[in-house]
C-alpha cells in the first residue's frame, strides 16, 4: 500500500513538470549516459526485448563513429563507368539538411541528372509530357544556405520548344511557377523540421 | 507546364502529409545471420542461427508537450526452430520534459551491477554454455509503472510491480497466491569523468539485491567495473538454498577505427549452493555501411555448470539494421 501511495505521489509530481527536481533536464542526462553505456544499453532508456535488438543492430551497424555508411553500390558504380560518368553524386554536405531533403522529395518522380550534396545544386533530366511531345523543361534547384531560411533555395525552370528536330529555348519566365516551387520546398523542409524536433 | 505545376504541387503536399505521419509510426528491423560452434560433447556442436525481427512504434506528442508511445514488433528468432514471436505491446510509455512513465508491463532491477557480458545476441542466447549459478529474482516483471526522472544531473529510477503473474492486464493487489509485489530504485550520478549507479530491489517473495556500477573512459575506451548482490529464493532451477548469491564483473569496450570496435568482458559469481562460474568475453565488430555488421564473438566458460556446458563458444556472424 505505501509503495503504490508513493508512486502515485512521484507520478503526479513529476507528469506535468517540464524540468525534474532541481532543474534536471533528463534528456541531458540520458545522453551522458549513453556515452558511457551506449543508447541501447542505457539502464534508463526503456525497451521491449526485440526493440532492443534492433537497437543494438542499428548501433552497431553505425559503428564507432556513430554513423551508418553508404553501402557500396556495385550496380551505380557500373552504371557510372558505362555513362562516362555523367551523373555525378558528391559525398558530404555543406548545405541545410532539411532544404537539401525538401528539394529531393519535391523532384523525386523525375529523372535527376546532377545531384550535388557538396554545393546543394540538383537538376533534372528533361522532362517531356506525353500530350505534349513538343516541349520540354527541366529544373534546377540551388540550395544556397546551411541554415534554414526562406531564401536558403533558388529554383529555376528552363523549357525549351521543338521546331523541326530542334530544340530551341522558349524565352518564356516562369517566375510564378519557381515561387510556388521555392515554396514547397520551403514548406515541406518546415515540416521535416519540426519532425526532427519532435522525434 | 501547368500540368507539370499541378502534378509537382500533388506531390509536394502528398510528400508533406506522409513526412508529418512518419513521425507517428514508424518501422524498423533487422536480420540475423551466425555460424556458431557452441559448447557440447562434440555432437551437433555447430549451428546456423538466422532471425528476423520488424518492430512497429507508435508515437505521438500532446499539444501540452506530453509524448505517448508504444510499440510491438514481430520475430522469427533466430534461437529457435520456426520460432515466430509477438513481443511488446503490453506498456505505454508517456515522456514530459521532466519524466518518462511506463505504465503495463515492467521489469525491476534486480541486478544493477551485474555487468560483464558483451557478446552479441546469437552467441548469448544459444551458446549451450549453462551455468549452474543462480542470480536474480524468480520473477522480476509484472503489470506496474516505471518512473524515469531527472534529479540535476542524477537520473532517477523506480519501478514498481504490483503483480508479478500479469503483464498488461491483471488484478493490482491481488490476493492470489504468487501474485506478489516488487519494487527497485536505483539512481546513476556523474562524478569527473566517471558515472556511478547504485540501485537496491525488494520483493514480497522474500528475495532482494543491492549492487553498484562504475563508467568512465579510460586509455581511449570505456571500462565498466560493477558488483551485485542478490539474496535469492529456492524458486530458480539453479538454488536448493536460499541466500546470497554475489557477481563481480567488468567490461572494457574500445574503437579501434570509425567502424571497427573491441569489446571484453570478465565475470565472476558465486551463489548460495557454493556454486561459482568465471565467464570471459570478446567481441569484435566491424560496421560495413548500409546498416550492415560482421563480428566475431567468443565466450568462455568454467566453474560449475550443467554436464557439458562450459568450455569456450565463438560465433561468427553478420546483423544488418533497416
Amino acid at each position: 500500500m505505501f509503495r503504490s501511495l508513493l508512486l502515485l505521489i512521484l507520478v503526479f509530481s513529476f507528469q506535468s513538470c517540464s524540468k525534474g527536481l532541481l532543474d534536471g533536464d533528463l534528456e541531458k542526462n540520458l545522453k551522458a549516459m549513453d556515452k558511457m553505456h551506449g543508447y541501447c544499453n542505457n539502464p534508463y532508456r526503456t525497451f521491449s526485448k526485440k526493440e532492443k535488438k534492433i537497437c543494438e543492430d542499428k548501433e552497431r551497424a553505425a559503428g564507432p563513429d556513430g554513423e551508418i555508411g553508404e553501402p557500396l553500390n556495385i550496380t551505380k558504380m557500373i552504371e557510372d563507368f558505362r555513362s562516362g560518368g555523367t551523373n555525378t553524386v558528391y559525398q558530404g554536405m555543406s548545405v541545410n539538411k532539411n532544404l537539401w531533403e525538401a528539394s529531393l522529395i519535391l523532384l523525386n518522380q523525375y529523372p535527376l541528372d546532377i545531384v550535388d550534396s557538396q554545393g546543394g545544386f540538383i537538376s533534372t533530366d528533361w522532362i517531356i509530357e506525353k500530350e505534349n511531345l513538343n516541349q520540354r523543361c527541366l529544373i534546377k534547384v540551388n540550395v544556397t544556405s546551411q541554415e534554414l531560411v526562406s531564401n536558403g533555395a533558388r529554383v529555376k525552370l528552363l523549357c525549351e520548344e521543338k521546331d523541326g528536330d530542334i530544340w530551341y529555348q522558349d524565352n518564356i519566365s516562369y517566375e510564378e511557377e519557381e515561387k510556388i516551387l521555392t515554396l514547397k520546398i520551403l514548406d515541406i523542409a518546415n515540416e521535416l523540421s519540426v519532425t526532427e524536433k519532435l522525434s | 507546364m501547368k500540368k507539370l505545376m499541378i502534378a509537382l504541387s500533388a506531390i509536394a503536399a502528398a510528400v508533406g502529409f506522409t513526412a508529418t505521419a512518419k513521425a507517428d509510426i514508424s518501422v524498423s528491423g533487422s536480420s540475423n545471420v551466425a555460424y556458431l560452434s557452441t559448447a557440447g560433447d562434440g555432437a551437433n556442436d555447430e549451428e546456423l542461427a538466422v532471425g528476423n525481427t520488424v518492430s512497429f512504434a507508435m508515437s505521438t506528442t500532446t499539444s501540452g508537450g506530453i509524448g505517448i508511445s508504444s510499440s510491438l514488433a514481430l520475430s522469427t528468432d533466430y534461437d529457435g526452430n520456426n520460432s515466430q514471436t509477438v513481443d511488446g505491446g503490453n506498456s505505454v510509455t508517456f515522456t514530459t520534459g521532466g519524466a518518462t512513465i511506463v505504465v503495463g508491463d515492467v521489469e525491476i532491477s534486480d541486478t544493477i551491477g551485474s555487468v560483464g557480458g558483451v557478446v552479441n545476441g546469437p552467441l548469448d542466447d544459444a551458446s549451450d554454455l549453462d551455468s549452474s549459478v543462480g542470480t536474480g529474482f524468480v520473477d522480476d516483471d509484472g503489470t506496474g509503472v516505471e518512473l524515469t526522472t531527472a534529479m540535476g544531473s542524477a537520473s532517477l529510477n523506480i519501478s514498481y510491480v504490483s503483480n508479478d503473474n500479469t503483464d498488461n492486464f491483471g488484478a493490482l493487489n491481488s490476493s492470489a497466491a504468487g501474485a506478489d509485489s516488487a519494487m527497485s530504485a536505483s539512481i546513476t550520478m556523474p562524478f569527473g569523468a566517471y558515472s556511478a549507479t547504485i540501485g537496491v530491489a525488494d520483493s514480497d517473495t522474500g528475495e532482494s539485491s543491492s549492487g553498484a556500477s562504475v563508467s568512465g573512459t579510460i586509455g581511449g575506451g570505456t571500462v565498466t567495473v560493477g558488483y551485485s548482490n542478490v539474496t535469492t529464493i529456492t524458486g530458480n532451477a539453479d538454488i536448493t538454498t536460499a541466500g546470497d548469491s554475489e557477481v563481480i564483473g567488468a567490461t572494457y569496450v574500445m574503437a579501434m577505427d570509425a567502424d571497427t570496435t573491441i569489446s571484453v568482458g570478465y565475470q565472476s559469481a558465486k551463489d548460495a549452493d557454493s556454486e561459482s562460474h568465471t565467464q570471459t568475453d570478446l567481441s569484435v565488430e566491424r560496421a560495413l555501411g548500409g546498416g550492415a555488421t560482421v563480428y566475431l564473438d567468443l565466450r568462455n566458460l568454467t566453474g560449475d555448470t550443467a554436464a557439458n556446458m562450459d568450455g569456450t563458444a565463438i560465433a561468427f556472424g553478420t546483423s544488418v539494421a533497416f
